[in-house]
């Protein structure tokens, strides 16, 4: 399956990088395959794929959930097994259905925390209007909805305003307002504190309202990397003819003069025309001492995952 | 991230939990039932505590403490405080925020032990309390006119407090491992029942679950060696499940 990394903006520095992951539960099969995750700094990263891909088990490798069986993580430019601690005080997450001290109050909740990560007191009343929590009083979070439930664990989240946030799925089991809350707030938290943001869900469309960054993940493998600019770009169907030349350099240079090609790896890509152009672009390549090895349309493995993902709509 | 931060988050998550008023309840019990019968049945137990009122009172509650109700209430203690994370689906929060392993599975197991140690002392207290209240309405009993041997006191919680530290590593280490606290249950229950019916048996010093209710007859015999065979057992076992418990967290491949 041919994967396209396609490297995002390279001014700002990874803030989480994983190298060749690979994880599987039992000897039947890998859950994960290969994956090299690149969250640049202040970007909101959404980390796209059908339930079951990998994106739970991606999320609990790089908060130490799991224990790591191949390959590394980087995380601040830091090797995570060597620098847990430091990395996840700068961390915030929510993983999953909400996990909270359910016969407490939510201010009993965030004093766990704010004992833990060591913040002022002051930060317990901020994060409650953040999220809109600010008069449960004396109620205890089994007497929460789901909604108030999944709020109270993303204001423990940004509790100690951690430079980068993890959030699996944050807006499943909210109704449309809570979704909206929930997008808007991700979106404010990235404008106007810089937090990177790494946020998982099974909903092409939800990512797109709010990503800068997308990764899509498919039963274990990443298929797609870039921002959303590529993915969009790559959405509209803009099929592609790829070719593989002995001299691709000198190719590009013939080629340039009619199509817009460019070179993307070992291969020459450009926009697939009808047949007879095919043949045309075939016969210009040999009449000029070229010899072409391979000459096809790209494949997409991205319509049908598409398709799935979009399907599955909420 | 020191080990007294670690200590107060899980101190403040047992607030209203189901374990604090275990302790509570569990400590209020036998001193309860102790109360109803010298209130009712004056003319039976004011004789039976006459000579040395509080030494008599006090070896009576700790007895029926001993025997059963103290295991019982290490073995659930043990399973709800870790179980306050499985219920609450919070392990994983919990093992994402900056603490170190260590502090993660001691400051659980501290708690767990001054759990213990505040039933310790409300029962104490509560036997008190029982005895001069009844006092107080019936002067046939002259606990009012007796101290408290408290150096006696003291002995008896101490060795108890040994006594038990073998049970509460074992069932620790369960309540970790098994996400449904029936398991950890029913293994301590099991365990416990049966060192009770093995009491007879020359190596039942060797049993942790008997450990309580060996102690108990040991300060009953007035022996006074500091630390008796089965109580270097308690600790002997406590130390290697702890370690064995601790390792067993490290190692996990799922953690939360």
């Amino acid at each position: 399956m041919p994967k396209r990394s396609l490297h995002s903006n390279k001014m700002n520095a990874p803030v989480i990088q994983t190298r060749d992951l690979d994880f599987s539960f039992s000897a039947a099969g890998k859950t994960l395959d290969n994956v090299n995750l690149v969250v640049p700094q202040g970007s909101i990263y959404g980390f796209l794929g059908p339930n079951g891909a990998g994106k739970t088990t991606t999320l609990r490798l790089l908060l130490g959930l799991l224990r790591m069986q191949k390959g590394g993580i980087e995380i601040f430019g830091k090797n995570f097994s060597q620098h847990r601690i430091d990395i996840l005080k700068r961390t915030g997450s929510l993983i999953e259905q909400p996990s909270l001290y359910l016969h407490l109050t939510a201010k009993e909740n965030l004093e766990i925390f704010r004992i833990i990560y060591g913040c002022s007191k002051s930060r317990i009343p901020d994060v409650l209007r953040v999220v809109g929590l600010e008069n449960t009083g004396r109620k205890k979070a089994k007497q929460f909805s789901l909604g108030m439930k999944q709020r109270l664990s993303i204001a423990i989240a940004l509790l100690h305003q951690p430079e980068l946030l993890i959030l699996d799925e944050p807006t499943n089991g909210l109704d449309p307002n809570g979704i909206i809350e929930t997008r808007e707030l991700i979106k404010k938290l990235n404008k106007e504190h810089n937090t990177t943001i790494l946020v998982s869900s099974h909903i092409l469309n939800e990512v797109e309202r709010m990503a800068t960054h997308v990764g899509i993940i498919h039963k274990g493998k990443m298929l797609f990397q870039g921002t959303l600019n590529e993915l969009q770009h790559m959405k509209t169907g803009q099929a592609a003819l790829e070719i593989e030349t002995n001299d691709n350099t000198k190719a590009i240079q013939l080629l340039r003069q009619q199509f817009s090609a460019k070179q993307q790896h070992e291969k020459i890509i450009l926009p697939l025309g009808d047949k007879q152009q095919t043949a045309a672009i075939n016969r210009l390549l040999v009449q000029h001492g070229i010899d072409v090895y391979a000459l096809h349309p790209q494949q997409n493995d991205l319509e049908q995952l598409f398709i799935d993902i979009t399907s599955n709509d909420i | 991230m020191s080990f007294p931060i670690s200590l107060r988050a899980e101190i403040l998550k047992t607030r209203r939990s189901a374990a604090f008023w275990l302790s509570v309840i569990g400590a209020a019990f036998i001193p309860a039932i102790f109360f109803l019968m010298y209130f009712f049945k004056p003319g039976v137990f004011a004789q039976k505590v006459d000579n040395q009122p509080w030494k008599s009172h006090f070896t009576n509650g700790w007895q029926a403490l001993s025997i059963f109700m103290l295991p019982m209430f290490i073995i659930l203690t043990c399973s709800l405080i870790p179980q306050l994370e499985y219920k609450n689906n919070t392990w994983k929060q919990v093992f994402a925020s900056p603490q170190s392993l260590g502090n993660i599975f001691f400051s659980k197991f501290m708690t767990i032990h001054l759990m213990i140690l505040f039933c310790f002392f409300l029962f104490n207290l509560f036997m008190i309390v029982s005895a001069v209240t009844v006092n107080i309405f019936n002067k046939s009993y002259h606990f009012l006119d007796h101290t408290i041997d408290w150096s006696f006191l003291l002995r008896l919680n101490f060795k108890t407090y040994v006594s038990i530290l073998g049970i509460s590593a074992i069932q620790y280490w369960l309540s970790l491992r098994f996400k449904n606290f029936i398991a950890p249950i029913g293994i301590g229950l099991a365990l416990l029942i049966t060192s009770l019916i093995l009491m007879q048996w020359e190596h039942i010093y060797k049993i942790p679950y008997a450990h309580p209710l060996l102690t108990f007859l040991a300060i009953k015999k007035n022996e006074t060696s500091l630390l008796a065979n089965h109580e270097w057992n308690s600790i002997g076992y406590f130390i290697t499940f702890t370690a064995l418990a601790f390792a067993d967290m490290k190692y996990r491949k799922e953690r939360g």
